[in-house]
């Protein structure tokens, strides 16, 4: 063979690569003409129709396409820890009971009970009535065994559940009749009702897997060996890709789904979701990047509803001076922390970079919720005079270089955030320059989300986070995050917050299952710590939700940001049209 | 020839194991973990614990290893562990899905790019030449994922000639025509990339042919130019083009992680992103041994073609090339 020079062996070079791809090279080239057509005529892109909101008569049937940036881990109830198995468990499984438009818990024609629970007199027991038509997918009926099991299970520290927290009150919880469950609290805990806006799982297929087997179990990762409540039911996971849920034929409701079809897809992120609504693959977004949402806008055919949601940032402090050069705490003095407060522009913030969408925060309570505290929490204007009065009676004088410093120590941390979240990392670079102007050095630093968290946040190592809360349920209760009984590993409360008379009032404010009580103990709080400073709370913010020419749906309807999953609120009610 | 081969095999398990190990320690050593990267308010620590140790994260890492490699040699890739789905069930669909895109690429530019730079050297700095060279320039200088975007923008949104993005259209799976059009763009893009620098390649090695005293022999002694290009020159600058594409071999198979975001195309480099994040280990893992073994692949594909084109090279007892 080496001996031959001839045209021959380059023809086998280039055969030999030929060879490789003959496969794909054929099959591309062979079929071109049908192509063409098939794919310049998608069924979406025809129906120019104004935007969503339509009063005319709903329509059964269809296909309503949804996107999300990340795919699902699991949709089992007992486990759901991520936005998107929320998302398709939002449509497939029944919850016990569910939230209204202004957050209060109901009992809907979709809920497994059928009424508000009955709580006794001391706040001590609950006892819920469930539905006596309701059925899992698989035909069986839903009982009071399933959510006994529910319960008891998620309350087992073997599964790994995250609800675990969620039940940790519950002393029993027992089946009176078939369709009777019977909650006993260890002490009273007004949170617990929205505990109870929960789905179930079905006890005759799990009753036999070891808790510490849940996790690995087909239950919510295989579509086939998942049976659900809800109304439509999980058909297909293409991972990576998408999922199917088709209407759920044998589903118990009064209200059935006028859609009979959800597809999810998957995209890489954000951005191709925008480009994906705005040529019509699909028909519903959950969250414009606000770098986006003009574009989605000028496209005229995507209906936007944008507002703040269940969420909100904060400039984190930590209080354990071992973090800091020669363990000198630089956060200690409370005027200190009162004038950094005072030197952010937090409204600016709001409005150049969450482009208005966004509201400033004095409390850890939303605004406009029944707990915000109004006025009694101290507001802190953007003024960088008050600021620099505030550090000076707080012995802070400005060295050789400009940056203030107190005892031999330069006021100079760092500001910790996640990579890769572009509003974190402008509002980072605000906060740096307003502090910069009171005398303040800042070093923001990006960190890759799961190292961060698993280095940084958990263990309470740092200097001050730039991070978010997104609250899960309305209830104003926060003492996992601020109270000193959860100092970390184990608790939330990063960053080594102490403060004995918010300890007590977090404990009054679940003590009490009298809204108007409740209302008071939070206002105290709201004074208490929006004085202190634990965080410089800086905003609530929203996601933009975006909706195609083909959803819609009656005003009642409509995506409600404020709620967890608010972007499908009621979407039992949408219809599509083609 | 035959010993050669065993010889080259034997080698490369013999590497792939100890890529394996480094890879293993490395994964395990950046911070994080699977169940650490789902915290999310409202999930205690403890909580964290006990799904590890459910998953058998708590074991010591040389415990891990052997675990694994014993698995491995089983033809068992693992599960995922944040939901426990069988590797190989989300690995080989990805693969095919990405040596469709990636190959179809390559096949473009290799089509496109190997005559033309051949073709330019014996005209260098004409029409041609200047008009590929700025094309290289393009290739070279634009980013994928925004000449990707403008793509998008122009060809599919506003114009409408191609679907935006993804593999298929839906309920279009399987069918060829439908993928074809979802290749276009995205192949454009890449294939762009790639003739950038294999036509670069062509050229100047060619010139560099072209310049040594044999080729000068060749002509005077009045060979056709036809032949002194094709016969003389080619065969030896096909050499270091070879190296090239061998060492680009594992692209096939890895994907291009931004290109395939932008098409949401489900290959290769999007998930091997996305296992990284939620560090998937034992899928970081399967991805490693497959890009080693194209790698190894590669190489010994490049070392045959040598001897094919270059007589000088005898792949034999010594094991090595004489070039």
């Amino acid at each position: 063979m080496t001996k031959k020079r001839n045209w021959w062996s380059i023809l086998l070079i280039v055969s030999l690569i030929g060879i490789l791809f003959t496969g794909c090279s054929t099959n591309n080239t062979a079929n071109t003409p049908n192509a063409t057509a098939e794919s310049t005529a998608p069924a979406e892109s025809a129906a120019p129709e104004a935007s969503a909101p339509a009063a005319d008569a709903p329509v059964d049937g269809g296909t309503l396409v949804l996107s999300s940036f990340s795919d699902i881990v699991n949709i089992n109830p007992l486990l759901i820890g991520d936005t998107s198995s929320g998302d398709i468990a939002n449509f497939v499984f029944a919850q016990i009971y569910d939230l209204d438009r202004a957050g209060n818990v109901t009992a809907e024609p979709w809920s497994l009970a059928a009424e508000l629970p009955e709580i006794s007199a001391d706040g001590l027991t609950y006892t819920v009535k469930l539905k006596d038509n309701i059925k899992w997918s698989d035909g069986q009926p839903i009982t009071a065994d399933d959510v006994v099991y529910t319960v008891e299970t998620a309350k087992n520290p073997e599964t790994g559940s995250p609800l675990i927290s969620q039940y940790d009150k519950v002393k029993t919880v027992e089946k009176v009749d078939d369709h009777t469950v019977k909650f006993t609290m260890n002490q009273v805990y007004a949170p617990f009702l929205y505990a109870l806006c929960q789905a179930i799982v079905p006890a005759h297929v799990l009753k036999d897997v070891a808790p510490k087997e849940m996790q690995t179990n087909p239950y919510g990762t295989d579509p086939a060996k998942t049976v659900t409540s809800g109304p439509w039911k999980w058909t297909a996971w293409k991972q990576g890709e998408s999922h199917t849920l088709d209407a759920n034929p044998d589903y118990w409701g009064e209200v059935k789904p006028h859609i009979s079809q959800l597809v999810y897809k998957i995209y890489a992120d954000q951005n191709t979701e925008v480009q994906a609504i705005l040529k019509g693959d699909t028909d519903h977004i959950s969250a414009i990047p606000v770098t986006q949402v003009e574009a989605a806008k000028a496209d005229g055919d995507i209906a936007i509803i944008q507002k703040p949601g269940a969420q909100y940032e904060y400039l984190g402090f930590n209080f354990d001076a071992s973090n800091f050069k020669d363990k000198y705490g630089l956060f200690e003095g409370q005027k200190t922390r009162q004038a950094i407060a005072h030197a952010l522009n937090r409204q600016g913030m709001v409005d150049n970079i969450l482009k208005g969408v966004g509201a400033l925060m004095n409390a850890p309570f939303l605004p406009d919720t029944w707990a915000d505290p109004g006025d009694a929490a101290v507001n802190y204007d953007y003024n960088a005079e008050t600021a620099k009065k505030l550090l000076a009676e707080d012995g802070w004088v400005a060295g050789t270089d400009g940056i203030l410093t107190k005892d031999g120590h330069r006021f100079s941390f760092e500001l910790q955030y996640n990579a890769g979240n572009s509003r974190r990392e402008q509002v980072a670079a605000v906060i740096q320059q307003n502090l910069k102007d009171v005398g303040i050095e800042v070093t923001p630093k990006a960190i890759d989300f799961a190292s961060w968290i698993d280095q940084n946040v958990t263990p309470g190592k740092f200097q001050a986070v730039l991070l978010a809360w997104s609250l899960n349920n309305p209830d104003p209760d926060a003492e996992s995050i601020f109270s000193s009984k959860y100092f970390p590993p184990a608790g939330q409360n990063a960053g080594w917050y102490k403060n004995e008379k918010l300890d007590q009032l977090w404990v009054d404010g679940y003590s009490t299952v009298d809204q108007e009580k409740r209302k008071e103990i939070y206002k105290e709080v709201g004074k208490e710590i929006s004085t202190d400073l634990p965080y410089v709370f800086l905003y609530q913010y929203g996601q933009a939700i975006g909706t195609g020419p083909r959803v819609h749906w009656a005003e009642e309807d409509a995506p409600e940001p404020s709620l967890g999953y608010g972007q499908f609120f009621h979407a039992i009610k949408w219809w599509v049209t083609d | 020839m035959t010993e050669y081969l065993i010889r080259r095999v034997l080698q490369s398990v013999l590497v792939i194991f100890l890529i394996t190990l480094l890879t293993f320690l490395l994964i395990h050593a950046a911070p994080g973990g699977p169940t650490k990267v789902m915290l999310s308010p409202g999930l205690s620590p403890e909580v964290l614990e006990q799904q590890a140790k459910n998953l058998g994260l708590d074991k010591p890492i040389p415990v891990q290893y052997v675990h694994w490699i014993g698995d491995l040699l089983q033809g068992d890739l693992g599960y995922t562990f944040k939901n426990h789905i069988a590797v190989s069930d989300l690995l080989w669909p990805r693969i095919a899905n990405t040596f469709i895109l990636m190959g179809a690429a390559w096949l473009v530019s290799l089509v496109i790019s190997i005559p033309w730079g051949i073709y330019n050297s014996t005209k260098v700095y004409g029409l041609s030449d200047q008009t590929a060279s700025f094309i290289s320039y393009l290739g070279f200088a634009m980013p994928t994922f925004w000449f990707g975007i403008l793509l998008q923008q122009w060809l599919s949104i506003k114009l409408d000639w191609f679907p935006l993005s993804d593999m298929h259209s839906r309920g279009h799976e399987g069918d060829i025509g439908d993928l074809f059009m979802h290749l276009v763009l995205p192949v454009t893009v890449l294939a762009l990339g790639f003739l950038a620098s294999y036509m670069k390649y062509a050229r100047s090695s060619m010139l560099e042919v072209l310049d040594q005293d044999y080729i000068r022999t060749a002509r005077a002694k009045g060979v056709q130019e036809r032949k002194v290009v094709f016969r003389h020159a080619l065969r030896n600058a096909l050499i270091p083009i070879i190296t090239i594409l061998g060492l680009d071999l594992p692209i096939l198979v890895a994907g291009a992680t931004l290109t395939e975001n932008v098409f949401n195309w489900p290959g290769m480099g999007r998930w091997f992103v996305e296992m990284a994040n939620s560090r998937e280990y034992s899928a970081l893992m399967s991805i490693t041994i497959v890009i080693a073994v194209m790698v190894v692949i590669g190489n010994l594909v490049a070392d045959i073609l040598y001897a094919v084109v270059d007589p000088r090279v005898k792949l034999g007892k010594q094991g090595g090339k004489a070039a």
